[in-house]
């Protein structure tokens, strides 16, 4: 590691500026645009102070997204680490055929959204879906169901898919955290403790809860920011029961063209991720990035 | 941790793996093997009807699939968007490529300089970079798509590329580091001695070392290009520069469109990925996960 008084602008800026172009610009010029009155139909756009957020906020819209991100949120970040975490334990061992099951957990990882979403519309469907199908032959329900289109499950049916996702980067993390543990502690505890489950309690766990703090927080953001997959899954529908806040973001400036209304709906979701965002790097751990 | 398990047990978590990451797409490649009344009926199966290459003759040739003749289907079930597949694939792979290679360009000396030295504003430019990805991109469309407007390059595939290569450059810089790290410091203690410049070391001797792990690096770019949906939907013009995904949204969203049509879509949309999954992503997943923690 060499050192370096100047800051290496030549060899930086070519990255960074794009970045910055991409972050800081759009989140500046979203903040001012909240803070007038832009539409497309009305000329001039006049300062109109906190008046965006006030109208966006007491919105019934609003409101439905609030509680439909949060519910979402809370349904999907938990689900996912803890599958993670799962999948990650047994991905370790090796057993015949274990390279095919770690190719084929990446999957749903390097899939496009809009493609993910098809597959799962297909899983769900009412009546040539595989998931009624295999209820219908247990014997559990007589009559399919209706995932997507039925208010109560509709957003349970897209946070599965959401789930299926984000699993592959969850379970990337956690092997490499995995992989981090002295090897010899572990051997020191299959012979001190017989129970897997106080083995990972006591041993395993304390070692990894860093990577699974980063990556429940990490989720919390992917889940309450989340848009294509859910979007092409029901379009926000039945009713408002899958319209996320992301989506309302998009519903005030793109089809009521308020744009100073859409802007102050992104600004809130700039805050409240800056929020997760703040907690991410408490989280992590310091010696993660560190310099050698 | 490394406790035994019943084989019995070991097969059967391992085959509700397989089922729930790889379930649903193995139904969509059955899907699309198999006219719709053949999906729709209880009785008959891939097994007692075969295997039907019909819609992909159709989505390459336009050569309507004989079983939707017979039948005398609605007219819309056959949508010309999946026509579009191919076309759109090309697409894709153009803005793709072009995003790697931008990518790496740009990507590789930040990364260099990120790995190898220690600078005043290191700290601070390096968090920003790999935290800026966190920033939900939802939020930050209508401003994006407005500046690339008044720049004139909506609907253009230059548009996406740009922002496609914006949006992957964190990564790259961030796993090109890991990798550049991983160089022996005694090789470039030697390129010190004799009086290497910092870009020769960079071009001399750090790229060609990493020259593997950079290609592997830059599908990560062309893998978040090929599959960013939100950009290219409001950056796309018309049929002629739109992306696979775009296309397969479209279709997904028409109602009426047969569904051994749009699985067969599916199946040829995600043919890029399996096999980047299969060749190449592992190794870069493996040789990151021994590479980053560990560091």
């Amino acid at each position: 590691m060499w050192s370096s008084n100047r800051f290496p602008g030549l060899w930086l800026l070519p990255a960074l500026l794009p970045v910055v172009l991409m972050t800081l610009y759009p989140i500046g010029h979203a903040l001012w645009t909240s803070l007038h009155q832009v539409m497309i139909l009305l000329p001039g756009e006049p300062f109109v102070g906190l008046k965006n957020y006030q109208r966006v906020v007491g919105s019934n819209y609003f409101q439905d997204a609030l509680r439909n991100s949060l519910v979402f949120t809370l349904l999907a970040a938990p689900s996912v680490v803890v599958l993670g975490t799962l999948i990650a334990l047994f991905l370790r061992r090796r057993f015949l055929g274990s390279e095919v099951v770690r190719s084929v957990v990446l999957l749903p990882w390097v899939l496009p959204g809009a493609i993910s979403a098809v597959l799962w519309v297909w899983v769900f469907h009412p009546s040539f879906g595989i998931l009624n199908g295999i209820l219908h032959d247990l014997g559990l329900i007589d009559a399919s169901i209706p995932w997507l289109t039925n208010p109560r499950t509709a957003l349970l049916a897209v946070a599965v898919a959401h789930v299926w996702t984000q699993i592959p980067f969850a379970v990337i993390l956690l092997m490499a955290a995995l992989s981090a543990i002295n090897t010899e502690t572990l051997e020191a505890a299959a012979i001190d403790c017989r129970n897997p489950v106080k083995r990972f309690r006591y041993i395993v766990f304390p070692e990894i809860k860093a990577m699974i703090v980063v990556l429940l927080v990490y989720n919390a953001l992917t889940a309450f920011t989340s848009y294509d997959l859910v979007y092409a899954m029901t379009g926000g529908g039945p009713g408002t029961a899958t319209t996320l806040l992301s989506f309302q973001i998009w519903r005030e400036s793109f089809s009521m063209y308020d744009f100073g209304a859409g802007s102050a709906v992104a600004f809130i979701v700039v805050i409240i991720s800056a929020c997760l965002i703040t907690a991410i790097t408490r989280a992590l751990p310091s010696d993660l990035f560190a310099s050698d | 941790m490394a406790g035994r398990l019943h084989p019995l047990a070991t097969v059967a978590f391992a085959a509700l793996i397989l089922l729930f990451t790889g379930g649903p797409v193995l139904l969509s490649l059955y899907g699309s093997l198999v006219p719709d009344r053949v999906l729709l009926s209880p009785d008959k199966s891939i097994f007692t009807e075969g295997p039907n290459l019909e819609t992909y003759r159709y989505v390459f040739t336009g050569q309507l699939p004989d079983s939707y003749k017979q039948e005398s289907a609605n007219r819309a079930m056959i949508s010309d968007a999946a026509r579009q597949v191919p076309g759109a694939l090309v697409n894709s792979s153009i803005n793709a490529l072009a995003a790697m290679l931008l990518n790496l360009i740009l990507g590789a000396p930040a990364a260099f300089v990120f790995a190898r030295y220690v600078f005043p504003g290191k700290r601070i430019s390096f968090m920003y970079l790999i935290l800026s990805p966190l920033v939900p991109a939802v939020a930050l469309v209508t401003p994006i798509y407005m500046m690339l407007e008044f720049l004139g390059l909506v609907g253009t595939q230059i548009g996406i590329i740009l922002v496609h290569t914006a949006k992957a450059l964190p990564f790259t810089v961030l796993i090109l580091s890991v990798f550049f790290r991983k160089i022996p410091g005694e090789i470039f203690e030697a390129a010190t001695l004799d009086h290497c410049s910092r870009f020769q070391t960079f071009w001399r001797i750090a790229l060609p070392l990493a020259l593997p792990s950079v290609g592997a690096t830059g599908l990560f770019a062309f893998m978040l290009s090929y599959s960013e949906y939100m950009f290219a939907m409001i950056l796309s013009g018309d049929a002629k520069t739109r992306p696979v995904s775009v296309v397969m949204a479209a279709l997904a969203r028409n109602t009426d469109v047969s569904w051994s049509l749009l699985n067969t879509g599916i199946f040829i949309a995600i043919v890029p990925t399996l096999v980047l999954v299969v060749l190449v992503w592992r190794f870069v997943v493996e040789g990151l996960i021994g590479g980053a923690v560990k560091g």
